[in-house]
């Protein structure tokens, strides 16, 4: 290793050098924040819903004459018989929101009546005694609703549930100790306390932003069904009879009541769709940062390869007399692919220190987590590398540059 | 020492040969300081980047130092030309990123050696020249004069059996370039075996042998139709 005279030779050559050395720093700090979004966007992405995705489709009714909640009341308890009587259909429930629909109702959990600040935070979905059977959400512990406690209220309605359900990320939020089935919660836009009468595996709440992050599996179902300007009917079909549900149970709506909207592009979705959807905007995110890597870190190898092919022009004289005082090919290699090593550490140590500040000031800023140092000592290798790829070419052209050079004048 | 037999080196392109060096013949004794001369384009350089293995010949044959150097591939030729032979160029070619000492370096770095030791060949080498004081300066800092002592400074530090000069001291006035060739004339007193490219006869006529080439052949000086007898007595030949 010629460590000495190359960084001698490198204080000839600050500008270039300084500039390269930004650019991977530069490059480091944002490919590591970005890859670090990458990685958990996907990871968000990745979250099991607790619903049976692959048989479940959901219908969006709006009513066409919202005046009479007693009407609405009645033609969604028709609707749903006339659901439920589909050969194609295992089971329907009507619901107010549901998990990964991004809109919804949530409400501030509490375990005393006149406790101030919260317990936590959770999705409140309103169905009847059909939403686990249709979810596909298996009881892990008490009982599900019963028909007579299916009830329906009206969005401005106060509520009063004297039975929840509850998932069991929300059951461990407010009792860690295991003990929430048979107690007594407060959902702060309800009157009454309310009894949890049975516990679900995971469930997920609606909302997908950052935000609710800490809150996403908090989940509460009230036997009432939400006699709303419209409502969502939960559909599962029956193993293999996705599309032919998702065709008789519209026609079977209709043939009820054709007093009602049900959108033709959307009004009708799976569950992949709602999916899809839902994590729209983490996928775009992810794809930006990504594109933004790619291009910075493209730029950045074109940086190098570009003041190394003009170093290598540059120095082919230098180059030759090296040759000619007994350099191999291999010594103009190393030597080129050396200097670009140490602007590359000087590179990406700048890069780690920034890389990390700069998160720090979007977890100050924005809903982040801390990067992760493995991120950073990934990007560190993934730059030196990429350094060493860039520099390769021009590298070996520079070590092809023949000894004659040495007695050629410039 | 460096003898060349019936050697050829042939510039081909798609229409035209041309021939450098034709059916060249040399024989360098060890401790001998021989003078090559010759017109421009005559083939002096190539013959000296040829000894100096920098390029490949053609033709014929070359013994360095007994070792048969044609088949040698590139790694084994740089390991001669950093073992065995000393570069002098007229253009000094030192690196200018480089200090003095650093350059003198260059070499001994390549040939692997410890550093204890390069650093006493390096200074022995620059008190050889007279410019100890010197080994922190860089190339710009220098005289011509000076530059081209660091050039044999550095040369000389990986005792070479070999110094190829090519015409040393042609980018040099004449008070440096004669103590640059009184500093030559040392080193070959001291047992150097010395081949110096030269198209200057007064400078050629400092060396114990002189060998003329035209149009890539050895000849008699005689046989340079440029060269009278008169003319060359009256100093008034220039290559």
């Amino acid at each position: 290793m010629q460590i000495k005279p190359i960084l001698a030779a490198m204080r000839h050559h600050k500008a270039g050098t300084v500039l390269i050395a930004l650019q991977i720093a530069l490059t480091l700090a944002i490919v590591c924040n970005a890859l670090f979004i990458i990685q958990q966007r996907i990871e968000r992405m990745a979250r099991p819903s607790g619903v049976d995705e692959t048989n479940l489709f959901v219908i969006r009714s709006d009513w066409a004459d919202k005046s009479d909640p007693q009407r609405i009341d009645a033609q969604m308890r028709a609707d749903l018989i006339a659901l439920r009587q589909l050969g194609s259909v295992q089971d329907a429930a009507p619901i107010n929101s549901f998990p990964l629909l991004g809109s919804g109702w949530d409400n501030f959990i509490k375990l005393q009546p006149d406790q101030v600040k919260m317990t936590t935070d959770s999705a409140i979905f309103f169905s009847d005694e059909h939403a686990l059977a249709t979810l596909g959400t298996r009881l892990i512990a008490g009982r599900n609703f019963t028909a007579s406690e299916a009830g329906a209220q009206q969005p401005r309605d106060a509520m009063h549930a004297a039975q929840v359900i509850i998932s069991k990320d929300l059951a461990h939020r407010l009792y860690p100790d295991g003990s929430a089935l048979g107690k007594t919660i407060y959902v702060t836009m309800g009157r009454t306390p309310s009894t949890v009468i049975g516990i679900t595996d995971t469930l997920q709440a609606h909302m997908t932003g950052s935000w609710a992050g800490p809150y996403a599996y908090n989940a509460v179902l009230v036997p009432a069904q939400l006699l709303n300007d419209y409502t969502y009917y939960l559909v599962r079909a029956r193993p293999g009879q996705l599309d032919a549900a998702m065709r008789d149970a519209p026609k079977a709506l209709f043939a009820q009541s054709r007093m009602r909207i049900i959108d033709h592009k959307d009004g009708v979705m799976t569950f992949a769709q709602v999916r899809q959807r839902a994590y729209g905007p983490d996928r775009g995110m992810a794809i930006l940062m990504a594109i933004i890597s790619a291009v910075l870190l493209a730029i950045t190898a074109a940086g190098i390869v570009g003041l190394t092919s003009f170093w290598v022009g540059q120095r082919r004289k230098q180059i030759g007399v090296r040759r000619a005082l007994g350099a191999t090919r291999r010594d103009i290699l190393n030597y080129f692919l050396t200097e670009n090593l140490l602007i590359g550490i000087g590179g990406v140590m700048v890069g780690a220190v920034l890389a990390i500040g700069i998160n720090v000031w979007m977890v100050s800023q924005f809903e982040m987590a801390r990067l992760s140092l493995a991120y950073v000592a990934a990007g560190v290798v993934a730059l030196l590398v990429l350094g060493q790829g860039a520099v390769l070419a021009p590298a070996l052209r520079a070590s092809h540059v023949s000894p004659v050079e040495a007695t050629r004048s410039v | 020492m460096l003898k060349m037999t019936h050697l050829s080196k042939v510039y081909r392109t798609e229409v035209v040969e041309t021939y450098a060096l034709r059916d060249f013949n040399i024989d360098v004794k060890e401790g001998e300081f021989v003078a090559v001369t010759g017109p421009s384009g005559s083939g002096k350089t190539t013959f000296l980047t040829i000894a100096g293995l920098l390029e490949t010949f053609s033709g014929g044959e070359y013994h360095l130092d007994g070792i048969e150097v044609s088949n040698l591939n590139d790694n084994a030729r740089s390991k001669i030309r950093n073992e065995k032979i000393g570069f002098i160029f007229q253009a000094f070619n030192l690196i200018p990123d480089l200090n003095v000492f650093d350059n003198i370096e260059v070499p001994l770095r390549y040939r692997g050696m410890k550093a204890a030791e390069r650093k006493q060949r390096i200074m022995e080498s620059l008190e050889r020249v007279g410019l100890a004081s010197r080994a922190k300066h860089y190339p710009a800092e220098l005289s011509g004069g000076q530059q081209q002592r660091v050039a044999i400074a550095r040369a000389l530090a990986g005792s070479p059996r070999l110094l190829l000069a090519d015409e040393p001291t042609g980018n040099l006035d004449t008070q440096m370039a004669r103590s640059v060739l009184e500093l030559l004339e040392d080193i070959h007193r001291e047992g150097a075996t010395i081949v110096m490219v030269t198209h200057d006869p007064e400078l050629a006529a400092r060396a114990q042998r002189n060998v003329h080439i035209i149009d890539g052949q050895v000849v008699e000086l005689s046989e340079d139709p440029r060269f009278h007898p008169a003319q060359v007595a009256a100093g008034e030949v220039r290559g």
